[in-house]
């Protein structure tokens, strides 16, 4: 689009006159000459600014071009400057989209993923199929960082001193630094930054370290496998590998406090494989038995056959006792060995749970070789050892669990980084990414510390706490905005490539710790290619290599290979004899205080991402905060009161908590409480990463900080915790859910496996018996007086939903969120019961009817979409015809007829329509209620994120799932395009998902044409499993649930109750 | 005019003066008040000064309207969320206070057209106010479904005109037939309200003691002159007026009904709705005429003209309508007990009825609308029991607060009908409340005060009694009359007076005299 306008040189004409055509041109003044050279007017740069709508952007180039004709009327054609590409980019067709290959840098892996891009933005993040490490699913936050890529607020200008300051002036100051660090061998220099498996930064630290040897290099996460790792140094000979567990091999699975079903703790190929096994096509299929350890109810957790609520203070006691148990039915001589290193009465401590737990450990060893102990990141480094102990005695290392080379994230640790700033010789100080003012543990006073440095640069991508006080801060690319490589769970190599420009000019990682490293500016991705030719040996074309790796987004066969690990007893004894700590057991006195992971924010670094803090959490269905849970036995003890319903004026329902504060020692935090179904007395739990200080507004005044009780020395957990009631008025929480209580309606239906088994198949009506659960099981069936409109068309849409492998995740929730352009609402919007998300995640505690005040229930997730009832209740009230049914079965919104009545919403048995109560789409968030006075209009960047395919709707308009018709519809294109003048024009069998369904690890969401028998959604829907909710409606949903079954040891105490919560409704039929 | 007839002749000696007290009726307009008293009277309010009360009456009234303004134009230019609507309870006080008040506006019609075809002539004094306010409380309620769109500026949809799209209506949507039935409702009851008001208009007109006032009066009685063949014409228009009116009285809250009995939301999906809906929109009509003629009568001394006996019917229709209403809330209770739909028990005994006072009855958690639930039953179905009594029917005081528990009931009744079945129906897990803004609450109590202004200049510049329909059920209208203190040659044959006035065979005179 750059062009010079040339004009042709004057002529001298013969008769010596000259001729010109303006005046401008006559006195040939170098503004004339300005107007000349530049293809736009001086001025226009202020569509840089963040400020300028389309509409201004318009009104400024009118006047240009007014003011450019004035200068010089006639000379060109203004069309130049209003058509957008001159030359099209390359592959680009107008209306397709691209799809690229990159992946998202994540802490245990990156994650692979096949970037839609359209007209040059990236618009929606897709899992890579090819790589296995994704298959094609992703999670939640890959879904969500590309709202991160847009969001308005992320850092734009360089910050020298607080000053507007740019990239020259940075880099000016690199090289004056590099001068400085090199006469002292970089002892004055240390870098801070997050794990990363990029080869490429290795390559630089390693020129770094060459130029610098003294420099600091720190490596700090504050969630991080750091326990896991020291364990595997002693017990193992080598940190440099890790654990992978192979469940699709694993018979019984024990996970102490391990929630590996949540993606950021694992991979996606570890939820596939576990899902794999809880899968039940046929009563002949085997299923894997899962039991949990665990102080909260964890996804993981909720998927468990048994669950023991246990302290997390107490979980390496429920260890010892599972080895115990373990060594003695196993006489396995290393373990007995390794147990005589803490004392017996330890063994024994919890004495209420020896028979869970001996049971546990019978089912364990009963499958020596294919049973599995998960040992959670956040328990202590003694615990993992007896993991791996224990895994060795069940002989799992092989069949269930194998390690893999990978290198440890190497450099010193964030204590002593912090020392050596505290003794002042730490002069330069780089901070990438992380943000350890914030996080960093609350012993460090780490604020405090980093003044004491002369210069901290700091590279992140929102100026926040960090950045306050720090001499520069420079803009970080996002990471579809730079070039860079990274390493999947697996060790593949895969690329991590632009999709844009950087938008705020940001810079990434890599390009500051090279121009450190006295590299010249790099321009495109020269700096990876190095790398990639050290890994990619053996090619015998250069470019085609690295065409095929950018193409594919990962390196063929450049897994890491397995480890030879070998487990040493005495190791992990003495590491476990001289590591052995035995917190008290908790009392209403001395509670414990557990900081956990957020399923939201994580450990804060998505805190202003609008998506994920709308998103409500799997287990709590909270958004936009965190809460202090805990159990309701010890919220009464404590004197506390929650309402589930609170209705206050103008704030609207909410679930509300009183005030804690939880004191250890002379730190202390204050939060208000949610009561937590399932969680255990005496304990405590607030997840990290809210109630930041200097952040957007997205995650302004969200949640409580829980960093402030979080030591070098008890990083996950605290003992000893005074909790008391603080005065205040009651805290609002905003969830999206009140009712937790099915109220025996035979929702979601769940059934033993032992007990599918005896009833499977259908019976001369052909109905099966899940299909008769509940009130179905005694109303005859439907039949409708009214002929209904047959169903023409060549493809039937149709979802088939399988609860036995839905963890609750709700990666489906953001990646609808994505691709259909839905807006979030707010915290006070979400309160009033107007949160847009198209596709919710219905939680239930089940307890037994007999046991009311059960504290221990089990957790039923169920994701619920539009049903597209074939014959909807929605479309006979809607008086205008706004919603119909087309002949492909598809219940459709035709948004511009709507007029919002509300009616269809109100008649929807589901509730699943969604209105638009204000214009969320273009006004601010905390301005919904100031009407025409409320600022008009988003951000330029947010706009970009917008799916082109999908309108974006206004106020006062229903919307609701549409099984992604925008993806039906390009589907059918595509065949109509291949098909010609034939008749071929049916979609080739499964050959497109929904948004819900492609980013499901699981694989739990199946969509398809019901019409094909060769279908998958076709299939499972003809299983015995499969059951329509609500069916007395006789609305004839196309979406179906496949019925969970779950897996019950019978010799567990408490058995009887497991997978029963809607089969004690179906009276015995 | 058989019963004046009767109380006016003298005394035969053959009668029992105390069993001739016992069998007759109270007349209509009491203290003999002839023709020309009634001119002055009614004529009067509206030509007399205007008196303070009315100021006192009005300006509060006007402010409340004002808000009630101001409040859907925040709502217009906002967003539907200024209210306090969410999902699941998409329609809340918006349609509560729809049917509230189309409910209301059952009743003017309902006395002009049903009891002028069912002869009772006790209706003429109420009537002309009783329409006005049914024309008035048709106009609130057509604010609420009309403004609650959430694209206002596309509500011509509702419209069956050709557009360039070929989109027809929806006419399987009950929300359609609503559009239509109101629409149609509101055209009639303002046309036969205003046939009604020709001749009393000429008597204004006549009676107009300045240029404005003549003409604007003069414009509106349509040249009016008393003839015979104009009276003939009038009642022909009148009374097919009155028949076109009649069916419309039940069929729109019939059809209101229908927006929730053919839905399939527990709780609206009820085929007892059409007749209850009727049942109940008289009785809330009712209550709301005599809560603004109890004041009205005193206000403007209008006693001789709607009197204790009026009351005492209209209290009898209450007693009724009441009765029938809480019937049908028994018996919605009983047929979800008796279906045995969980659903449907649920949303009766879980949403409503249970409350901290039923403990002893049903062992389950108090229902999280039960003040609402129990707030319609004592209202709705308890307090008019008070009616059977005869005592209480000529207590004004009574009646008048049997009518405004009525009016709260009746608000009640919509909300509890409307909001406890879709805040917690099918799923659980999307169980709801809803709470209400201060936008909720102007637009409501607003309404109020549109429909009290409206009333107020309604009483101030038009006749708010049929003079003409009065006229036509004094004694002298009767042609056989025979004033007191004249003979009465064949009275007795007479005197059972079957002829009747309402037929007005007799023009009444339409000047003053």
């Amino acid at each position: 689009m750059k062009h010079v306008f040339q004009h042709p040189p004057e002529t001298p004409s013969p008769t010596g006159r000259k001729y010109w055509r303006t005046m401008g041109e006559l006195n040939d003044t170098p503004e004339f000459r300005g107007w000349l050279e530049r293809e736009f007017p001086s001025g226009i740069d202020e569509m840089e600014t963040d400020a300028l709508s389309r509409r201004s952007f318009l009104q400024l180039m009118g006047g240009s071009l007014a003011l450019a004709g004035l200068g010089m009327s006639g000379c060109r054609r203004p069309e130049a400057f209003l058509v957008p590409f001159t030359k099209s980019a390359e592959w680009l067709i107008p209306g397709e989209h691209l799809l690229y290959a990159t992946s998202m840098p994540r802490r245990g892996g990156a994650m692979p993923l096949l970037v839609t891009t359209t007209d040059g933005r990236p618009i929606k993040n897709e899992g890579n199929p090819l790589h296995p490490a994704s298959n094609g699913g992703t999670d939640t936050f890959a879904q969500a960082s590309i709202l991160e890529l847009y969001d308005p607020e992320r850092s734009r200008t360089f910050l020298l001193d607080g000053q507007t300051s740019d990239a020259a002036t940075f880099a000016d100051w690199v090289t004056k630094l590099r001068a400085e660090a090199t006469a002292d061998g970089g002892a004055s220099l240390a870098i801070l930054t997050g794990e990363s498996g990029s080869p490429t930064r290795e390559r630089i630290r390693g020129m770094l370290q060459q130029q610098f040897p003294k420099m600091t290099w720190c490596v700090y996460e504050p969630l991080s496998n750091d326990n896991e790792r020291e364990a595997m140094k002693a017990a193992f000979g080598s940190a440099a590998m890790k654990m992978v567990p192979k469940f699709a091999k694993a018979d019984v699975i024990v996970s102490l406090d391990s929630d590996f079903l949540c993606v950021e703790e694992s991979d996606l190929a570890a939820v596939r494989d576990f899902s794999s096994r809880r899968r039940v096509a046929a009563p002949t299929d085997s299923m894997n038995r899962l039991y949990a350890v665990e102080n909260r109810f964890t996804v993981t957790g909720g998927m468990a056959d048994h669950r023991l609520r246990c302290p997390a203070s107490q979980v390496g006691a429920v260890a010892l006792a599972l080895a115990k148990a373990v060594a003695d039915a196993t006489i396995s001589g290393p373990l007995t060995d390794l147990l005589s290193a803490v004392p017996a009465t330890e063994i024994n401590k919890l004495e209420k749970s020896l028979p869970w737990i001996n049971e546990a450990a019978k089912d364990l060893v009963a499958n020596r070789g294919k049973s599995l102990v998960m040992v959670g990141p956040n328990q202590p480094a003694w615990v993992h050892a007896l993991g791996f102990a224990i895994n060795g005695a069940l002989g799992s290392y092989g069949p269930t669990l194998t390690a893999v080379a990978a290198p440890a994230p190497d450099g010193v640790s964030l204590a002593s980084l912090a020392e050596r700033m505290k003794s002042g010789a730490v002069k330069t100080l780089f901070v990438f990414g992380g943000n350890p003012s914030y996080n960093a543990p609350a012993d460090l006073n780490w604020p405090e510390l980093q003044k004491k440095v002369a210069a901290v640069a700091r590279i992140g991508s929102y100026d926040d706490e960090t950045s306050t006080g720090a001499k520069w801060h420079v803009p970080a690319a996002h990471y579809l905005e730079a070039w860079g490589d990274d390493r999947s769970s697996d060790g593949t190599y895969v690329a991590v490539q632009p999709m844009i420009l950087p938008l705020h000019g940001g810079v990434s990682e890599l390009e500051v710790l090279a121009g450190l490293a006295g590299r010249e500016k790099i321009e495109g991705p020269a700096l990876i290619q190095e790398t990639f030719k050290t890994i990619a040996k053996n090619v015998s074309d250069d470019a085609l290599a690295w065409n095929n790796f950018l193409r594919d987004g990962f390196l063929a066969n450049s897994a890491a290979g397995e480890a030879s690990a070998t487990f040493n007893p005495a190791g992990a004894k003495s590491f476990v004899q001289t590591n052995f700590k035995s917190p008290p057991v908790p009392t209403a006195d001395a509670m414990e205080f557990v900081m956990t992971p957020d399923y939201s924010v994580w450990d804060g670094r998505y805190t202003n991402n609008g998506w994920l803090q709308e998103l409500a959490d799997p287990v709590t269905k909270l958004t936009w905060d965190n809460a202090a849970l805990m159990s309701k036995a010890t919220a009464t003890k404590l004197g506390l009161k929650w309402k589930e319903d609170d209705i206050r004026d103008g704030k609207g329902t909410g679930v509300t908590g009183d005030w804690i504060e939880v004191v250890v020692g002379d730190r202390k935090v204050k939060a208000a409480v949610l009561v937590d179904p399932g969680h255990v007395d005496h304990s405590v739990s607030l997840s990290l990463g809210y109630g930041r200080e200097k952040v957007g507004r997205i995650g302004r005044d969200a949640g409580f900080n829980a960093y402030p009780l979080r030591t070098t020395a008890t990083p996950y957990f605290v003992s000893n915790a005074k909790v008391s009631k603080v005065a205040g008025e009651a805290y609002i929480f905003s969830t999206t859910q009140h009712h937790y209580n099915m109220e025996g309606r035979a929702l979601v239906r769940e059934l033993p496996i032992g007990t599918y088994r005896e009833h499977a198949g259908f019976d001369h009506e052909g109905r099966s018996f899940v299909q008769k659960f509940g009130m179905d099981s005694h109303i005859p069936p439907s039949v409708s007086i009214y002929k209904h409109p047959p169903m023409t068309g060549q493809h039937q849409w149709g979802m088939a939903i399988d609860l036995s492998t839905c963890t609750g995740c709700s990666a489906c929730v953001i990646a609808c969120q994505s691709e259909n352009n839905i807006p979030i609402v707010g915290k006070h919007q979400v309160r009033r019961g107007r949160i847009m998300q198209w596709i919710r995640m219905d939680r239930y505690y089940s307890t037994m009817a007999d046991k009311e005040d059960d504290e221990d229930p089990q957790v039923m997730m169920q994701p619920v979409t539009c049903h597209h009832c074939e014959n909807a209740p929605c479309e006979t009230v809607c008086p205008v015809n706004a919603t119909v049914h087309n002949e492909e079965g598809l219940n459709v919104m035709a948004y511009n007829r709507c007029i919002g009545t509300r009616y269809c919403a109100n008649n929807c048995p589901y509730k699943v329509r969604r209105f638009n109560y204000f214009d969320y789409n273009s006004r601010p968030l905390d301005q919904l209620y100031l009407g025409p006075l409320a600022k008009k209009g988003v951000a330029e960047t947010v706009k970009l994120s917008k799916n082109p395919n999908v309108t974006v709707r206004m106020r006062g308009v229903m919307e609701k799932c549409t099984f992604c018709v925008q993806r039906i519809e390009e589907a059918k294109i595509g065949q109509l395009r291949v098909a010609r003048d034939s008749n071929n024009t049916k979609v080739p069998t499964d050959s497109f998902k929904t948004a819900c369904q492609q980013v499901c690890p699981s694989e739990a969401i199946v969509f398809g044409d019901i019409a094909d028998p060769e279908s998958k959604v076709t299939k499972l829907k003809k299983r015995d499993l499969n059951y329509t909710m609500l069916d007395y409606l006789n609305v004839q949903p196309r979406v179906s649930y496949l019925a969970r079954v779950r897996n019950p040891n019978p010799k567990m105490p408490g058995a009887e109750t497991v997978g029963m919560s809607t089969l004690k409704d179906s009276h015995g039929h | 005019m058989a019963d004046t007839a009767i109380e006016t002749a003298p005394p035969a000696a053959q009668f029992d003066p105390e069993m001739v007290r016992q069998i007759t009726k109270p007349p209509l307009v009491t203290n003999n008040r002839d023709f020309h008293w009634v001119t002055e009277k009614v004529s009067g309010i509206v030509e007399m000064k205007t008196p303070m009360w009315w100021w006192i009456a009005f300006f509060p009234a006007a402010v409340l309207a004002g808000c009630c303004i101001g409040g859907f134009v925040y709502l217009i230019s906002t967003g539907v969320g200024v209210w306090g609507q969410n999902s699941p309870v998409m329609w809340a006080w918006d349609i509560t206070n729809f049917v509230f008040w189309i409910g209301i506006g059952h009743a003017g019609t309902l006395i002009s057209a049903i009891l002028f075809l069912t002869r009772q002539k006790w209706r003429t004094s109420i009537n002309r106010a009783a329409e006005a306010m049914t024309l008035f409380a048709v106009i609130c309620a057509g604010l609420y479904p009309g403004l609650h769109v959430g694209r206002l500026w596309m509500a011509w949809y509702l419209v069956p005109v050709g557009n360039a799209n070929a989109i027809w209506q929806n006419f399987r949507s009950p929300l359609l037939w609503d559009v239509f039935a109101v629409g149609t409702y509101f055209t009639v009851s303002v046309i036969f309200w205003y046939v009604g008001l020709i001749p009393d208009l000429a008597t204004l007109r006549d009676r107009a003691t300045n240029s404005v006032k003549r003409f604007a009066y003069g414009l509106f009685a349509l040249g009016w002159r008393g003839g015979n063949r104009q009276w003939r014409n009038y009642e022909k228009a009148y009374l097919i007026l009155a028949g076109i009116s009649t069916p419309l009285v039940l069929s729109v809250h019939t059809i209101v009904s229908f927006d929730f009995a053919t839905s399939i939301v527990p709780g609206w999906h009820t085929t007892i709705f059409p007749p209850y809906f009727v049942a109940g929109a008289i009785f809330g009509g009712f209550a709301m005429v005599l809560t603004l003629m109890l004041p009205a009568r005193h206000l403007l001394g209008l006693q001789d003209l709607i009197t204790k006996k009026h009351v005492d019917v209209m209290a009898k229709i209450i007693l009724l309508t009441g009765s029938i209403v809480g019937y049908a809330y028994i018996m919605e209770f009983f047929i979800a007990w008796y279906s045995q739909n969980p659903f449907e028990q649920w949303a009766f005994l879980r949403n409503r009825i249970s409350a901290p006072f039923t403990k002893w009855m049903f062992d389950v958690p108090d229902a999280p609308y039960w003040w609402a639930y129990w707030a319609m039953m004592s209202c709705n179905v308890i307090s008019p029991q008070i009616f059977w009594s005869k005592r209480a029917r000529a207590n004004l005081w009574i009646v008048f607060a049997v009518c405004m528990c009525v009016n709260a009931g009746m608000w009640f009744e919509r909300f509890v009908i409307i909001v406890t079945s879709i805040a917690n129906d099918f799923l659980p897990g999307s169980w709801g409340m809803y709470s209400p803004t201060w936008v909720d609450i102007i637009t409501f109590t607003g309404s109020f005060g549109l429909f009290l202004s409206l009333f107020l200049l309604f009483c101030r510049f038009l006749p708010m009694i049929a003079m003409s329909e009065v006229k036509g059920v004094l004694p002298a209208a009767d042609p056989h009359f025979h004033p007191p203190g004249h003979d009465a040659p064949g009275g007795g044959d007479h005197s059972t007076g079957l002829g009747g006035g309402v037929r007005m065979t007799t023009p009444a005179p339409s000047t003053g005299h």
